[in-house]
């Protein structure tokens, strides 16, 4: 009982920092969508050398844990702005790495998600769209997205819960996100404490998990309910 | 710029030190948890009452929270609970325990999804003809159905060890001398951080496709049987994640049998 | 020999099987045929203990129980002595057409390694698969694994072999070598008990036909009778409709 009081009250001081993971989550998700785009198209494309960088970018993403990207990133890019553009990027926010980090990880699931997606839908519908008198594009946009949004959306998701969870690691390059400010609470306590805050804060990311896996189960089944309607 | 290669070849010789620290984590993460792991999808498919609740919580839990807030709940709660059993000693004991305990918690929450999909692409049918040779439930089930399972779970098991290796980078913070921390402290020196990561970076792109030739040699290995239409290729992210997928578990045994197998 | 009397069962309320009884003398072998649906397979099925019963009595290879009332041990005596050969093949896939066969004989029937492998190839040389021993179900044509599923069922020699439309799931041109192999066993004195759509088979070949339908066993009697002269209008229904459709 005295332990869920204080839970209840780290929550209370730990939610005032939650803005920070939402930019950082949401900033990559987007950014990292575009690349994990870009590099889906690169691996379905002509080009025998896209296909093989594109491949090989996402197998060594693959084998990258995020605490080191995160940090190459961060000791990295300053050193490269100076050298390639002699620009000091030393006084950028701190969140920007996170975020360039992030996308750069999240981009390779994603490209892969969008790339079976996109291969499990599109042989015979894109054949029936042009024979109904559609254009590539059309059918593209038309028959192919749609379809290949729902086959993607759970995996999607499923990348973008890890996406959250590695955003956790914010902290390890000075920014005051949830979990340093759990550890400075702990800190102002002189250790004490110490699990109950660190259980509010597991408790807000679970929470977050479960509502983005509930959303999506909300989604698929509106998108179940319109085939059904369709197919009678 | 310009990277400081001495230093890089100085620390790829110190930090080689950690690379049997993060084996050794891996190594007894998995060899804990697969066991586990088969136990508890056990207990989801067979719905046994009480621990399926808390099977699912679990699972739940593990995935939905980010390894960093699990390390540190450990990291916090388990030297003070030991603390109180075994006193004063529980400050000293070597940390690397605190990161086999986390890992492990972590994996089997994994796992434990990994076996449960792939025991349920085992066709009922094979339980049915073994119970029709004669054989028991349990024998059924350890001779015809885990080695089937076992194998098409194997990529999704080399998805989680792979998972399992990049996460334990994040052993430093439990003050594990792993070869993120023996960098880091080589780098601090000379503020050579950049360096000093990418050493660290090499180091687990080398053990992660290590890991991955092992796991596809086990593959073809015992694929010698699987029809040749079932490509397991390609990555599979899925088993990272919270999302538990709501398969009707498919019975595969009748009611009569499913009492029978827990009697076993 | 097999003896079940009153047998009923139920799916969430729906009765498929209403009272099933059936009499099985040794060197028997029936036909049971009938409308998609009509409980052929779940008849199988629940006296083999797959499906639990809901009513009905059993007398079989020393048991005499109540199907609700069996226990572990009379479950496992009526597997024993009952053969199955499945619609969908069912060997194991982990294991070679020859391992197939000896599983059951080693680990159920505690039987030598040698002796089963023995035994074994007997069983697939009645077969005529000999030849393809080593090979994984997966490396075998949907014909050939129905012959091992009943070459692994006769090395178990059980007292009954109950075939669940064994050539339903192939390709026209493999059903042959299936049912001539069936008719070998037949010829050889084996009693069976076979679901079949293969009315050929159940002319030529059975001593008795049992037609089911709606769960009931609407009529029995020899090949002869059943399809020369029906005594129920809806065999006679049943008949004309699967005949003119060969
Ligand atoms: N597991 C089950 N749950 C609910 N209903 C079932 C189940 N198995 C079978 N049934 C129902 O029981 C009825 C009889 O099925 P059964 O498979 O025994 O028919 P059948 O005579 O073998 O048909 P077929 O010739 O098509 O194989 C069917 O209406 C079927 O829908
Ligand atoms: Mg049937």
């Amino acid at each position: 009982m005295e332990n869920i009081k204080l839970i209840v009250n780290f929550l209370g001081q730990l939610l005032p920092a939650i803005n920070i993971t939402l930019i950082v989550s949401l900033s990559s998700i987007i950014l990292g969508s575009l690349l994990g785009l870009l590099l889906a198209a690169a691996r379905l494309s002509q080009s025998v050398i896209l296909r093989v960088l594109a491949g090989i970018y996402v197998s060594v993403i693959r084998a990258t844990p995020s605490i080191i990207m995160i940090f190459l990133v961060y000791y990295g890019m300053p050193l490269l702005f100076n050298g390639w553009f002699h620009t000091n990027i030393d006084g950028w926010n701190r969140m920007y790495f996170v975020i360039i980090a992030l996308t750069l990880l999240f981009s390779a699931p994603v490209s892969e998600i969008m790339r079976s997606a996109y291969e499990s839908i599109s042989k015979g519908q894109m054949e029936a769209g042009l024979l109904v008198g559609m254009s590539p594009f059309q059918t593209f946009y038309r028959i192919i997205l749609p379809q290949a949004f729902v086959v993607a959306l759970p995996n999607f998701a499923n990348s973008v819960v890890n996406l959250l969870k590695e955003g956790a690691l914010t902290f390890t390059i000075g920014v005051v996100d949830m979990v340093s400010k759990a550890q400075m609470i702990v800190a102002n306590n002189s250790g004490g404490y110490a699990w109950q805050t660190y259980c509010a804060l597991a408790l807000i990311y679970w929470v977050i998990s479960l509502a983005i896996d509930k959303g999506v189960s909300l989604v698929e089944k509106s998108y179940q309910k319109k085939r059904k309607t369709i197919a009678v | 710029m310009s990277l400081d290669t001495d230093f890089m070849v100085k620390v790829a010789y110190t930090a080689i030190h950690g690379v049997p620290v993060t084996l050794k984590i891996v190594l007894v993460a998995l060899l804990i948890s697969l066991p586990i792991g088969v136990l508890f999808a056990l207990i989801r498919i067979y719905r046994i009452k009480v621990l399926e609740q808390f099977v699912k919580f679990y699972v739940s839990l593990i995935r939905g929270t980010p390894i960093i807030a699990q390390i540190l709940i450990v990291y916090s709660a388990f030297p003070s609970l030991l603390n109180t059993i075994i006193g004063k000693a529980a400050f000293d004991i070597n940390p690397i325990y605190y990161a086999y305990i986390v890992f492990t918690l972590n994996s089997i929450a994994t796992l434990t999804e990994v076996f449960r999909s792939a025991l349920q692409t085992v066709d009922k049918g094979q339980m049915e003809a073994g119970l029709m040779v004669g054989m028991k439930p349990r024998q059924t089930f350890w001779r015809i159905i885990f080695p089937q399972a076992l194998i098409s779970a194997l990529p999704n098991i080399a998805n989680a060890t792979l998972y399992l290796i990049k996460n334990s980078s994040l052993a430093f913070i439990m003050s594990v001398k792993d070869i993120t921390a023996i960098a880091k402290t080589e780098a601090a020196f000379n503020y050579n951080f950049l360096e000093a990561y990418l050493v660290v970076w090499v180091y687990y792109l080398i053990i992660c496709y290590c890991a991955e030739v092992i796991f596809y040699l086990l593959e073809r290995y015992f694929s010698k049987y699987r029809r040749p239409t079932k490509k397991t290729t390609g990555f599979n992210w899925l088993p990272f994640s919270i999302k538990q997928p709501e398969i009707e578990a498919k019975t595969d045994l009748t009611e009569s049998e499913r009492t029978n197998h827990a009697q076993n | 020999m097999l003896k079940i009397e009153g047998l009923k069962k139920s799916y969430a309320g729906n009765d498929i099987l209403k009272g099933i009884s059936i009499n099985v003398n040794k060197g028997d072998v029936i036909s049971i045929i009938g409308p998609s649906g009509s409980g052929k397979t779940t008849l199988l099925r629940t006296i083999t203990t797959l499906e639990e019963a809901n009513g009905g009595h059993i007398s079989f290879a020393g048991v005499d129980n109540d199907f609700q009332k069996l226990n572990g041990k009379d479950i496992h005596t009526i597997r024993r002595n009952i053969g199955f050969v499945f619609q969908n093949y069912n060997l194991f896939n982990n294991k070679t057409a020859l391992q197939n066969i000896t599983e059951g004989l080693i680990v159920a029937r505690k039987v030598k390694k040698s002796e089963a492998e023995k035994i074994a190839l007997k069983a697939l040389e009645r077969v005529g698969l000999t030849d393809r021993q080593n090979h994984y179900p997966s490396q075998l044509s949907g014909g050939q694994q129905q012959r091992v599923g009943i070459a692994r069922a006769i090395a178990l020699n059980p007292q009954v072999i109950f075939f669940d439309e064994p050539t339903s799931a192939l390709d026209p041109e493999l059903v042959g070598e299936v049912l001539k192999v069936m008719q070998d066993l037949a010829n050889s004195g084996t009693t069976m008990v076979v679901v079949t759509h293969q009315m050929n088979f159940a002319r030529d070949v059975s001593n008795r036909v049992i037609f089911m339908a709606d769960g009931y066993i609407v009529e029995q009697g020899s090949p002869k009778k059943i399809f020369e002269n029906p005594s129920e209008e809806r065999t006679k229904t049943f008949l004309t409709d699967i005949l003119a459709n060969v």
